[in-house]
């Protein structure tokens, strides 16, 4: 009876010590990138030469979309190749398998390296700017290419870059990526229930305030929700939360980004807010996707989100109701604070001519020709502004497309989305986001719920 | 299946003799009178009657619970685009849009093709190597058997997330990532498929291995000509587990297929997005193709898993 005991302790030992092995072997090498890569990229890379051939990876969570997204870009990578015969694009989406793509950016680049095959270009979101610069160690463009070169392609033909767009993607003043695609939190409304509820539809709510009363009037004359802010769920991540607490007169971590502040009172002020909205039946309880499907459907009366999600609106207003865009509300008399949401393209790899070739196809996808192809295809927000009052740019389609104006005039003063710094960021990010969740919908207590969040999330960013 | 009919096989012998007199109304219709006058037969058959009401209603509603989610994606792929976010419970009028949407942006047909071909052949290969190693185990003793056994039982206890990255490198190294086989290869071994195939063939009597021994058989022989013939139900049994798993297999092609959405599942996914929210016209049409084929397979085999089962009763 002994031995065979004995022998299965054995083997079940054995077994978790190969298991444990395993895992210590799968967690230990993703991300791995070694310090002498930066360095030796401080030189200017070459040009290419005339028959230089060179093949590139593109990851960015655009691909891999049926529709109109992977279309789109697969007609400019199309162009692109004919435009330069020499360098080969192959796109590609990250891998991973969350329903959601853009969530499986960074997962995927960290087995990709392990595995020792990273893309050549990556679209990155502006939340993993600081692990993508110190631990993903994507290049800096001024070193690359020179400072000249990347201000020359923001400065762009004839339509430079809005300018607060430009230095989304810098660090300690340099330039690491090219903002390519984002939006700033916009008001979409429904035009019809306003009506219906005897609000004049042509005048959106300035603040917070008149949005609750008008709300108010929705939920009492028509039966329907009020208000939705797409910035208050762990999904939806912080940037939109961001622009609230700045909104406010506060930020979510310090100028410097050393400490988290977003248990400070103007976050506070925030949340008090809109868990009142909650409890007095103004906003629904519902899930991001819930809730913009809802409002698609035509049964919320104002919805703040990204204009990402405008095509769904778009689609669900057609015929039905009058979807209408207005810039933020303030809070009281205090500036608002837009910030963005998006990506940015970085360049990735090691190699020179893959390094180069990749600066022409980041060149290539912000350029002119590129933005009107996404602003007419897709409906996104041209970063070079100027092509929506140039007759030859966007200028038709800007005035077939009103609701791409509170965006645009929200560009102005927009501020960075701004990355929770450490090798930690998304648990930090999303201790926070689900605190405010806990707040807002489950209706815990602002202070002492937000200052319980803080405590473990400052535990969490790198020892100064 | 078997939940369903239960009721029903209990019920005759309960109410058989009750069923007779008026007092089976059940026992609150007679007032105060059941608890003093004790009559058995009656008041059992009453309350069995509302059990078995109360028993098909229960089973009713789950089953409704079950089917509504599947009656809602179909009744979601057969709306009109524009109606797609209604919450009327019958689509009307009836649109095959949806349809059309998911065959002009998805390669469909194709997709069908590769996800047949995937989940066919990491099934039978599943099936293969599971025959062999549970044969193994069940008709030899060698040193080290508990010990593989058991290595076995943990690849299956683990789960696929932790050696996900190792798995992942290994196909780099052997270019073949971003193709079916890379999807395929990794997975034609399945613990799962050897632990419930060892405990059928260890129920296999010893005697007919021993029998055929005697007749002069290998080894081989007699797997193919002894075994597998008497193990046809369990084979069909595991065969569909491993066909629909390998067919809903989503996970791991999501991680090896970069560049192109070349199975179902993954064109599913493609129109879930992150940047517009989802398309559900489309997504619901494609996952109702999906789901019909590993329907359809289903039912043909599972009247051999019955028929198997009656005939190995009988004999």
């Amino acid at each position: 009876m002994k031995r065979p005991f004995a022998r299965r302790s054995f083997s079940l030992v054995a077994l978790s010590a190969a298991t444990a092995l395993s895992v210590l072997a799968a967690c230990g090498s993703p991300g791995g990138g070694d310090e002498d890569t930066s360095s030796k990229a401080t030189a200017k890379i070459p040009e290419l030469g005339k028959d230089q051939k060179v093949s590139i990876v593109f990851e960015s969570y655009n691909f891999g979309q049926a529709g109109p997204w992977t279309d789109t870009f697969n007609e400019l990578i199309g162009k692109f190749e004919k435009a330069h015969p020499n360098i080969d694009v192959t796109p590609q989406k990250p891998q991973g398998s969350s329903p959601n793509p853009a969530t499986d950016t960074v997962s995927s680049l960290q087995s990709q390296i392990a595995a020792g095959s990273p893309p050549d270009v990556v679209q990155l979101g502006f939340s993993d700017l600081d692990f993508s610069i110190h631990s993903l160690k994507v290049k800096p463009l001024d070193d690359l290419v020179g400072k000249d070169a990347v201000q020359a392609n923001f400065d762009g033909a004839k339509h430079p870059f809005a300018p607060t767009a430009r230095t989304l993607a810098n660090w300690d003043g340099k330039t690491y990526g090219v903002p390519f695609v984002f939006s700033t939190p916009v008001l979409y409304y429904n035009a019809s229930i306003f009506a219906e509820a005897g609000l004049d539809p042509a005048k959106p709510p300035k603040t917070w305030d008149e949005a609750q009363q008008y709300a108010r009037t929705i939920v009492d004359k028509t039966n329907r929700d009020g208000l939705y802010l797409d910035c208050l769920t762990k999904i939806a991540k912080d940037w939109c939360f961001q622009s609230l607490v700045r909104s406010n007169g506060g930020r979510v971590v310090s100028e410097n980004r050393s400490t988290l502040t977003y248990a400070q009172p103007p976050a506070v002020e925030v949340l008090q807010k809109a868990q009142g909205w909650v409890k007095d039946g103004l906003t629904p309880v519902l899930g991001q996707k819930q809730a913009y499907e809802s409002f698609a459907r035509g049964d919320i009366g104002m919805f703040l989100e990204t204009s990402a999600i405008q095509g769904t609106f778009v689609k669900g207003s057609k015929g039905k109701w009058d979807l209408k865009a207005a810039e933020m509300p303030s809070f009281g008399s205090k500036p608002t604070v837009p910030t963005n949401s998006g990506a940015s393209l970085f360049i990735l790899s090691d190699d020179p001519a893959k390094q180069r070739a990749g600066w022409e196809l980041i060149k290539f996808l912000t350029s002119e020709d590129a933005y009107k192809t996404i602003s007419t295809k897709i409906g996104y927000l041209p970063l070079r502004t100027g092509l929506v009052d140039d007759p030859n740019g966007l200028a038709d389609w800007a005035k077939a497309n009103p609701l791409v104006v509170p965006n645009i005039a929200q560009l102005a003063r927009m501020e960075p989305w701004v990355s929770i710094p450490g090798v930690n960021y998304i648990q930090v990010r999303d201790g926070m986001m689900d605190a405010v969740e806990k707040i807002v919908y489950q209706g815990a207590d602002p202070q002492s719920t937000l200052t319980a969040a803080l405590k473990q999330g400052a535990a969490l960013l790198p020892k100064a | 299946m078997t939940l369903a009919t239960d009721p029903p096989v209990t019920e005759p012998s309960a109410t058989g003799p009750s069923a007779t007199g008026p007092s089976a109304t059940g026992p609150s219709a007679t007032g105060g009178a059941p608890v003093t006058n004790f009559d058995a037969p009656v008041i059992a058959g009453g309350r069995s009657r509302t059990r078995v009401v109360v028993g098909h209603l229960t089973l009713a509603l789950l089953g409704l619970a079950c089917v509504f989610p599947i009656y809602w994606l179909y009744a979601t792929s057969l709306r009109r685009p524009g109606d797609i976010y209604e919450l009327s419970p019958l689509p009307w009028p009836l649109s095959l849009d949806s349809y059309r949407t998911a065959f002009d942006e998805v390669d469909v047909a194709r997709l069908l093709l590769n996800t047949t071909v995937v989940a066919t052949l990491t099934a039978l290969g599943q099936l293969l190597t599971s025959l062999l190693a549970a044969y193994a185990f069940a008709a030899w003793s060698f040193p080290g058997k508990r010990l593989l056994y058991l290595a076995f039982v943990a690849s299956w206890l683990v789960p696929f997330q932790v050696s996900m990255l190792p798995n992942y490198v290994l196909l780099h190294q052997l270019g073949l990532l971003n193709t079916l086989s890379g999807v395929i290869i990794p997975n034609v071994v399945s613990g799962l498929g050897v632990l419930l195939l060892r405990q059928h063939l260890d129920s296999f009597p010893k005697e007919l291995l021993e029998a055929a021994r005697m007749d002069g058989r290998s080894s081989w022989s007699t797997l193919w000509t002894v075994v597998v013939p008497n193990l046809r139900a369990a084979l069909a049994a595991l065969g569909i587990l491993l066909l629909v798993n390998a067919w809903n297999e989503y996970f791991w092609p999501a991680m090896v297929l970069q560049r192109d959405n070349s199975v179902l599942q993954l064109g599913i996914r493609s129109f879930m997005s992150a940047t517009e929210g989802n398309d559900w016209g489309p997504l619901t049409a494609t996952a109702g193709l999906a789901c019909l084929p590993i329907f359809v397979i289903y039912l043909v085999l599972q009247r051999h898993v019955v028929s198997g089962f009656v005939r190995s009763g009988l004999r």
